[in-house]
Parts: structure tokens; C-alpha cells; sequence
């Protein structure tokens, strides 16, 4: 019997070509993105499971105190200050490590290379049980030890077996290789990190800082919190996230030093699991669980659409039912009937769909950098069920439909009349609509938000500034009046500023200046950017009032001697101050709050227009620029007119002559709004790839239904046109009759697209206007693009000859 | 009043040619009655059609009113349709969504009429035909004989001076049919001109003039006096 159905259900799909087809398609393209979406948030959520501990380590993060006002709501990180007090405190813990990035110019022979590295507690090697080539877990006892993978082995040696092998940092410092260890797989949180490149090469142990930086790591900070400097803790099994979280509660509460932890307003256990996906929360957006919601909106699209097609053409075989049940077929042995014949087409869609993955998945692979497979035993359960319920939700409304009819009425034909079950076709209508606007609108409004982000930046000149990175190190900070003499004397280059950040990189620097000595009341944060005069130059800042600072007055360059330094402050500072008139702050001071500080005073000598130089998301702040040699991190090189490889190579081959040791690191200030901005370009991307499919989907299903109801309502349409209807007119009747549905969608999509784009939006402090003209525009599109799809129909049922219509009645 | 001139129509499918009319030529006065009759497949519904301008010759001329139509396009032909053609069928054609009233209605409503002048000429229409007790009725309430009394009204209501009807008794019975055909008559004594296809030889009686088709041509025509 089922065997029999089945071969009924294959003849029905090859009968009708053009149904099962759009059918198909339709499923198979709504099941890819399902699935697809499903594996990747499986992916992402299981990193980190080659581990042996991956179930007992936790991390500890850090919420941040809102009024850090830095953009991001979460740290994955703490302050380095906190594990030696966890180490201290929690004897029942099994051990505990950190790890901090920073880069160096790695050298071995011939090989130099700058290079992203991680201090590490030598715990870190008891908490991870990386797979050693060559050395153990002891790699990291000795401060001058190394342990690197087996790619950055052969980067440097050649080989894998390059124990005791030496590798220089910055010219300067040996280290030498005590463990090779193979590269840890791509889905571990060490490799997945969105912004920053991360990626993990090489370890050294955390108390080298001593050397090479003068940090005491048994004691750690309470000043630097930067995303990506971790803190794991492997606990007993018989504890837990929740005791943990408990601890780090009592540590907040009663051992962070009062005037230390200002930064943060909690410590955040969470387990080793969600390091990988910490960055979406970070940033408040929930990534992970918007790709979910929308790929199974996309299938529930591509579900109802099946259901109104199969709906509106199994009307067609209402006699074929009648003459089953005349033979004493019951409406159970029908439903199953029109069931297996769902499941077989969802099957078949299954398997396209899988074909589709096989070949989308390597392609993202390599796109995205990731390591997602179609593991079939693993998913199996997963896919088998999906194609069930997929066939069963989307074929039992027209099975129930089509097998209710009594025999007679279905002989007699009058099941064909197109009034039957069309309220519930059209609630369908709606409900596909009402997800592809909904849809449509978010991704318009993240596409102009991020245009907006995109147009604001381009305030500073981003595509002529080439920026050199790595500037604060004994061998370069000493030739940069060298270096700039040498670049500006290049035909092409304008101006060369050396600052200690650029715009768009997302560092907040800030210090507590009061207008009044010593009063912390009247105290007002201040972004601190260091710079060389050069720096309004390049960048086109003109001065309000005052002047701009000078090489040559004595009081304008921070020296550790100097008491009275002299400042420049940009309007938003004056706002902050109560000053009205740039012209007003002249000479007004400043004094630092930080009693650390030799310095006295600040005087403002000069004012600039407020810039939003951080950008992106964040919004516009108040700034103090001063003239501090020593803290010259970065370079901007002004380049206009000319051939600009051209040019890049002259800077390049000037840095080769003044700065032979070190190799330059110099990209385009574009790349650096890139680095932030790319995430959002790729969300959207996404967000639009789901959206298309959607919008397709729906259209297809409004195709077919509007098709199917033009042959229903034929007698009508017949005999319209032989009363004298135009043809305008009958197209009208049909493009009518599905608006209703679509127009109630939006009425529920739109307010539901506006709440969801809330959340991006807040993100930005520098948001489009009012979303509503877009949602609006974004509704109308849906509309006109049903209208189309639709009036195409129309209008061909509508010009034909009255005659067909009525022939066959 | 029309003139159809050596009218061909060709039905063609992948394989077979049927020819449905081969080179019929008729004339109608205005005030005529006449029936056509023949055999099934003759070609009597295609020749009304073609008269009714529900579809196109394949080759011939017609002339409706001294204009040559048969090359226009359906939305011309529709224009001139809607102000001078009405329509009856067999199958009475009603749309079963719509009342009585609203059946009728819906021919003037592509006439570009004022809603109050629609309802009294439907109203009209409905007393001469003997239904206007019926009015808020579905044509599911209706009998046979009811159901073609209203296709009448909706045919006769727009004043078109060109009656279509293609077996308007085929459905009915025999007391019902008669008085359709009382009903026609006496349209044709108001002077509605009319072109009716009918099986049934007491009904073509009604007739002033009965053409006979066969195989698409026409084999003789019989005139009776009025």
C-alpha cells in the first residue's frame, strides 16, 4: 500500500512538471538555508570540544561599568590583576591562567616577521591538552621558553623539530623554542576571533613581560581591558559555573580595589563553550540567534509556500477523490495518500538540498575561514526529522482539504468553485508576506545604517593617509624626526603626523581632568590623544582659535621634567567645561586629577571642531591633544596626487633606509575602518541573502496561487468580459483579490521589523533619522513587487478571448 | 445591421485542422429574429460567437454597422460589445457569488453609469421579466426557468439593440422554455434584433428566418412570415 502511494506520488510529480518543479525548488531552497544555518550555529556554539577539560573551564569576562562609555556592553576579558587573586583566594579550583596578546618582530636568521603572540601562565598547559610534536607541558616553566605550532615551525625552521631552536624579539630579547605542539583545529575559540586576528601561533610565558616590558605579572593591572586577553579557570568536577560565578561575585565585591575596578561593573563566568561566540554579545548583538530565528523563517516560508500550491492544484483532483471514495476509499487511507506523496516531494527536496550544501559549505569554508561539515551520522536524526515534519506541516492542510469533500459534491465538481478553504490560503499569503517585508525592512535599515556609519567616516581623507604601525619601540622612536624629514621630502607626500591612535581604531584612552586643582567633583573625562603637531595637517583639522602646537616652544612638548604642558581641546571639551566661545578657553587650565603624574598642569592653547575620530558606533567625545614624544605609536603618512603604488613604495623604501632593523607595517587608513566595519558589511550580506530568498519564495507562491485562482474564477472572468469589461478592469479584480493578505502583512511586519531594528540601531550613537519612511518604502516595495508578480498574470487571463473562458463550462 | 463576408474559422491543434466555418456569408437586418440550426459540430456556437465578437474569424470580413471588425482587437471589439451585444446562454452564465439584482447590475457596471440610474433600470428590467420578487436571491434559489429569466435582464438591461442567445431553452423544460421564447418574441416586437441557436424546431418557429448549417456551411435559409 505504501509502496503504492508512492508510485502514485511519482507519477502525480511527473504529470504536472511545472508544479512539482516550482514545488521542489521552492522546498529545496528554503531546507539549504535551514540547514545551513542550523549547522553553522551548531558549529559555533561546539567549539573548543577537542579538549579534554573543554566541560570544566570556564572563563572569566567583565561587564563593563556603563559609564566607560567605549561602544561595547561586554568584555571576553578582565583585568590581568584578577587571576592572581583567584589563583590566591580559591584553593579548591585546579588551576588557573591567563593569556595577553601583544605583537613583536619575531627574527630567526633570515626570517623576520611581526608577529601576534600570547603571554601565558605556565597553567595554561595543564588547563588545554594541546597534541605536543616535540616538548611538554612544561614548555612554558621557563621565562625564556617558546611553544609554538608546527606552522610557525616551519615558517621559521623549516621543520617541526625545532626545540631549542631561537627566535628574537624585537632585535633584542631571545626566546627559545621549548615545545612544537600541531596547530589546534580551526574550531577552537583560539582561532575564531571576529575582529582582531588572533590567530594562535605562539606562546610565551606571561613573566617574559618582565623582561621585555618591565610588568610584573604576579601582580597583574587594574588598567588595560582588552578584548581577547583571557582568563581560564579549570575547576574539579564536582564544582560548578554557578559556585564559580559565586566567587568571583565575593572577589568583585570585597577584593577589587575600590579606585581600581571603576571599569567594570561585574565579573562574568561563562564556560569554555561560549568564548567563541562571546564577541555577538560583546557588541549586544545577538548574532547566533538571529541566523536560527531567520532560517527557520525561511523554511516556514518555503512550507507555506508548498502548502498553498499544493492546496490550490489538488483542487484540480477533487474528482479523483470522489471516484476513490465512491470505491470505498476511507478519508484516513486518502490523507495518507496525499501525505506520503508531501513526504516523497519533501524528500526529494531534502536530497537537493543536501546536494546544495555539499556544494556550499566548502565554498563558505573557505569564504569565512571556517571548518563546517555535513558530518551524516551526526545529523542524520536531524535531517530524517526535518524532512518529516517538513512534509507533514506542509501537506496536511490541502491532504485535509482536498480527502473532507463527500463523494457526490466531488464528482459533481463543485469542490472546483475557488471560494473553498481561501480564507485560509489567504492567512498564508499573509503570514509569507509578512516575513519577507519584515525581512526586506530590517535589511534596508541596517544597509542604511551602515551606509550612514560609511559616510561619516569620510570626514577624515581615509583612502591618502598610509598608516605605519608600530612605531614605540627603542629602535624606531628615536629616528622618527629622521623618518619624517626623510618623507616629506617625497614628491607625493604631503604631511607625516605621528600619533598614539588614528581614527577608527577602537582604543578609548582616557584621563580625569578638573578645571579646579584637586577637585574630583568638578572632574570631567577626556579622550587623550598624543601626537605630533603634523597631526591637524594631515588631517585636515583646522584650529578655532589659538594656534596649533609647535616643535619649537618648550612648553608644548611633554617631557617626564615638564610641569606646565600646553594642550589643544576640541568645542565638545569647551561644552564639558561650560565655556561657550572657543576664543574664551585660551589660556584656561586644566589640571590632572592622577597624582602619579609629575605634571601639573594643562593649558589650552588652541581649539579644534569636535571629530568623531573612534567613528563606527561610537559616538562623539570630548578630546584633549597633546604633544607627547614618547607615546608616538603610530604614524600617518598624507599622500595625494601621483601613482600611489608608486608612492607607497618610495615611503617604503625610505622606512628600508632610515629603519633597517624593523620591516614596515604600513596599510591604508581605509583598512583600518574595515576592520570593524566588515562585520557589519557581512551581517548585512547575510541578512540580505536570507531576505532575497524569502522575498523569492513568497513571489513563487504568489505566482502559482495567483495562476491557480484565475483558472478557479474563469466563468467569472468569462463572463465579466462578455458584459464588457476592460481588460484593465478584470486585472484589477485579480491583482485585488490577493492585496487584502499582503497589506494586512504589513500592518504586522513593519512594527515587528521597527522593535527588531531597535536593537541594531542602539548599537550606533550616530543613527539614521526615523526608520518609519523606510519601513514604509521598504512595505510598498513588497507590495508593488506582489502587485507584479501578479498584474504579469493578470493581464494575459484578462486580453485572452472571452470565448475560452466560457467553452469548457 | 451586420454582414458577415466569406468567414472562415480554423481551429488547429498540433495535428488536426477543423475547419468551423468555411466561407458562411449572412446578413441581418436590424429587427430580425433568426435561428440557427444544424447538427452538433456544425459550427452554429462558433458562428455566434463570431457575431457575439467573443472570438475572432480566421479569415472573412464583418461588417457591424458598415465597420469592418474582423481584424480588431479584443479591446476594441470589447468597446463595441458592451453598448451594443447582450449575451444569453445555455448555461445561463450567472456568477453564483452575486444576487439576483447584482447579476444584473453587473452589466451596466462597466457602462460608466451613476449607481442610482443602475439600481432603477435594474429594477426596471426585473418587473418586465417577472422577477423582481427574486432580487435578494442567489442563483442557487433560483429554478432553471428563473435562472434564464434573469441571463435575460442582464442581456436586455444595457438596451443593446442585439440579442446573442446560444440554446437559451437547451436547460429548461418545456413550459420554462416557452416562455423564454414569449419573453424573446416580444423583445423582438420592441425591436431587439435577434440571433438565436436552437436544436429545437418549435422554438425556431419564433423565428422570422432560419439559416441551416452544415459542416460550416450554410445550406439553406427559410423565411417566414411575420
Amino acid at each position: 500500500m505504501l509502496w503504492n502511494n508512492i508510485i502514485i506520488a511519482l507519477r502525480n510529480l511527473r504529470k504536472n512538471k511545472a508544479f512539482a518543479a516550482i514545488n521542489i525548488s521552492g522546498l529545496a531552497l528554503g531546507l539549504t538555508i535551514y540547514i545551513f544555518g542550523g549547522l553553522l550555529v551548531e558549529y559555533e556554539n561546539t567549539h573548543d570540544q577537542s579538549y579534554a577539560n573543554v566541560n570544566r573551564i570556564y572563563t572569566i569576562g567583565s561587564t563593563a561599568n556603563p559609564e566607560l562609555n567605549v561602544g561595547v556592553d561586554k568584555f571576553n576579558s578582565t583585568f590581568m590583576a584578577v587571576a592572581p587573586i583567584i589563583k590566591a583566594e580559591l584553593s579548591d579550583i585546579d588551576a588557573v591562567a591567563r593569556t595577553r596578546n601583544r605583537e613583536y618582530l619575531l627574527t630567526s636568521g633570515a626570517e623576520s616577521y611581526y608577529e601576534g603572540l600570547r603571554f601565558a601562565d605556565p597553567e595554561l598547559l595543564t588547563i588545554f591538552d594541546f597534541n605536543y610534536i616535540h616538548g611538554d607541558s612544561s614548555a612554558l616553566d621557563d621565562p625564556s621558553g617558546l611553544l609554538i605550532t608546527e606552522t610557525i615551525a616551519i615558517k621559521y625552521f623549516g621543520n617541526t623539530d625545532a626545540i631549542g631552536e631561537v627566535l628574537t624579539f624585537d632585535n633584542e630579547y631571545d626566546f627559545s623554542v621549548t615545545a612544537v605542539i600541531e596547530d589546534p583545529p580551526l574550531n577552537t575559540h583560539f582561532n575564531s576571533l571576529v575582529i582582531a586576528d588572533q590567530s594562535f601561533g605562539i606562546v610565551a610565558p606571561i613573566r617574559a613581560l618582565n623582561r621585555l616590558i618591565d610588568y610584573d605579572a604576579d601582580v597583574g593591572d587594574w588598567n588595560n581591558l582588552s578584548l581577547g586577553d583571557m582568563t581560564y579557570v579549570l575547576l574539579p568536577e564536582n564544582l560548578d559555573q554557578a559556585w564559580l560565578q559565586s566567587q568571583a561575585d565575593r572577589i568583585y565585591d570585597t577584593l577589587v580595589p575600590e579606585d581600581e575596578g571603576q571599569a567594570i561593573a561585574s565579573l562574568d563566568v561563562h564556560p569554555l563553550s561560549y568564548a567563541n561566540v562571546a564577541i555577538w554579545d560583546m557588541i549586544g548583538m545577538p548574532v547566533i540567534v538571529v541566523i536560527s530565528l531567520l532560517s527557520l523563517m525561511v523554511l516556514i516560508v518555503a512550507c507555506v509556500n508548498y502548502t498553498n500550491l499544493a492546496t490550490a492544484q489538488s483542487l484540480g483532483r477533487t474528482r479523483e477523490v470522489g471516484m476513490r471514495k465512491t470505491m470505498g476509499a476511507t478519508q484516513i487511507q486518502l490523507l495518507t495518500q496525499f501525505l506520503v506523496e508531501s513526504l516523497v516531494i519533501a524528500a526529494i527536496a531534502m536530497i537537493f538540498a543536501i546536494a546544495a550544501l555539499e556544494m556550499v559549505i566548502p565554498l563558505f569554508n573557505n569564504a569565512a575561514g571556517k571548518n563546517m561539515t555535513l558530518d551524516y551520522m551526526a545529523t542524520m536524526p536531524w535531517l530524517l526529522m526535518t524532512t518529516v515534519l517538513v512534509g507533514l506541516f506542509a501537506g496536511l492542510y490541502p491532504a485535509w482539504l482536498i480527502t473532507r469533500t463527500n463523494p457526490i459534491e466531488a464528482l459533481r465538481d463543485i469542490a472546483r468553485k475557488g471560494k473553498k478553504g481561501s480564507r485560509v490560503r489567504s492567512f498564508m499569503i499573509g503570514a509569507q508576506f509578512a516575513i519577507s517585508a519584515f525581512m526586506l525592512a530590517m535589511v534596508t535599515i541596517v544597509y542604511l545604517q551602515n551606509e550612514k556609519v560609511k559616510s561619516s567616516s569620510y570626514i577624515f581623507p581615509r583612502s591618502e593617509i598610509y598608516v605605519v604601525d608600530r612605531l614605540n619601540v627603542d629602535g624606531i622612536s628615536d629616528k622618527l624626526e629622521t623618518l619624517r624629514h626623510e618623507l616629506e621630502a617625497l614628491p607625493n607626500v604631503d604631511s607625516v603626523a605621528f600619533s598614539s591612535q588614528v581614527p577608527y581604531e577602537q582604543n578609548n584612552s582616557q584621563n580625569e581632568l578638573s578645571p579646579i586643582p584637586g577637585d574630583e567633583a568638578a572632574g570631567i573625562t577626556l579622550m587623550n590623544m598624543r601626537m605630533s603637531p603634523e597631526f591637524l595637517d594631515a588631517y585636515d583639522i583646522p584650529v578655532l582659535a589659538g594656534r596649533n602646537l609647535s616643535h619649537d616652544i618648550t612648553n608644548d612638548k611633554r617631557t617626564d621634567e615638564l610641569e606646565s604642558l600646553n594642550i589643544l581641546v576640541n568645542e565638545l571639551t569647551l561644552a564639558k567645561m561650560g565655556i561657550d566661545k572657543p576664543i574664551d578657553a585660551i589660556n584656561q587650565r586644566l589640571y590632572p586629577l592622577d597624582e602619579a603624574s609629575t605634571l601639573r598642569e594643562y593649558v589650552i592653547v588652541g581649539v579644534v571642531p569636535t571629530q568623531n575620530i573612534v567613528g563606527l558606533f561610537n559616538e562623539e567625545k570630548a578630546w584633549f591633544y597633546q604633544y607627547s614624544p614618547s607615546s608616538l605609536r603610530i604614524g600617518s603618512v598624507r599622500i595625494t596626487g601621483g601613482n600611489i603604488m608608486d608612492s607607497v613604495e618610495a615611503v617604503e623604501d625610505v622606512w628600508d633606509r632610515v629603519i633597517p632593523d624593523y620591516p614596515i607595517q604600513g596599510r591604508f587608513l581605509d583598512a583600518v575602518f574595515d576592520d570593524v566595519y566588515n562585520v557589519l558589511k557581512y551581517m548585512n550580506m547575510a541578512l540580505g541573502i536570507f531576505a532575497f530568498v524569502a522575498l523569492s519564495l513568497a513571489l513563487i507562491g504568489l505566482f502559482g496561487l495567483a495562476a491557480f485562482m484565475a483558472t478557479q474564477r474563469t466563468k467569472e472572468i468569462g463572463v465579466r468580459k462578455v458584459l464588457g469589461a476592460s481588460t484593465t478592469q478584470i486585472a484589477r479584480l485579480l491583482v485585488w483579490q490577493f492585496s487584502t493578505p499582503v497589506l494586512w502583512a504589513l500592518l504586522v511586519a513593519l512594527p515587528g521589523a521597527y522593535f527588531a531594528t531597535q536593537g541594531y540601531l542602539n548599537f550606533f550613537a550616530d543613527r539614521i533619522e526615523s526608520p518609519i519612511p523606510i519601513l514604509i518604502v521598504s512595505g510598498l516595495t513588497a507590495v508593488l513587487l506582489a502587485w507584479g508578480t501578479i498584474a504579469g498574470h493578470a493581464i494575459r487571463i484578462a486580453r485572452s478571448n472571452p470565448i475560452r473562458a466560457l467553452r469548457y463550462e | 445591421m451586420l454582414k458577415l463576408h466569406n468567414m472562415y474559422k480554423v481551429y488547429s491543434t498540433d495535428e488536426v485542422e477543423t475547419v468551423a466555418l468555411n466561407g458562411v456569408n449572412v446578413e441581418i437586418e436590424q429587427g430580425d429574429f433568426v435561428a440557427i440550426m444544424g447538427p452538433s459540430g456544425c459550427g452554429k456556437s462558433t458562428l455566434l460567437n463570431i457575431v457575439g465578437m467573443l472570438d475572432n474569424p480566421s479569415d472573412g470580413d464583418y461588417f457591424f454597422f458598415d465597420e469592418n471588425i474582423a481584424d480588431y482587437n479584443e479591446s476594441q471589439r470589447s468597446a463595441i460589445r458592451k453598448h451594443n451585444i447582450g449575451f444569453i446562454f445555455q448555461s445561463f452564465n450567472l456568477i453564483d457569488e452575486l444576487s439576483v439584482a447584482e447579476n444584473i447590475e453587473l452589466a451596466l457596471l462597466y457602462h460608466d453609469m451613476p449607481s442610482a440610474e443602475r439600481k432603477q433600470r435594474v429594477a426596471t428590467v426585473m418587473d418586465r421579466m417577472g422577477i423582481g420578487h427574486r432580487a435578494n436571491h442567489m442563483p442557487g434559489q433560483l429554478s432553471g426557468g428563473q435562472q434564464q429569466r434573469v441571463a435575460v435582464a442582464r442581456a436586455v438591461v444595457g438596451d443593446q439593440p442585439l440579442i446573442l442567445a446560444d440554446e437559451p431553452t437547451g436547460n429548461l423544460d418545456s413550459v420554462h422554455g416557452q416562455e423564454v421564447m414569449e419573453l424573446l418574441r416580444s423583445l423582438n416586437k420592441e425591436g431587439t434584433t435577434i440571433v438565436m441557436v436552437t436544436h429545437s424546431p418549435a422554438h425556431a418557429d419564433y423565428a422570422h428566418r432560419t439559416v441551416n448549417l452544415f459542416d460550416g456551411h450554410i445550406v439553406t435559409e427559410n423565411t417566414r412570415a411575420a
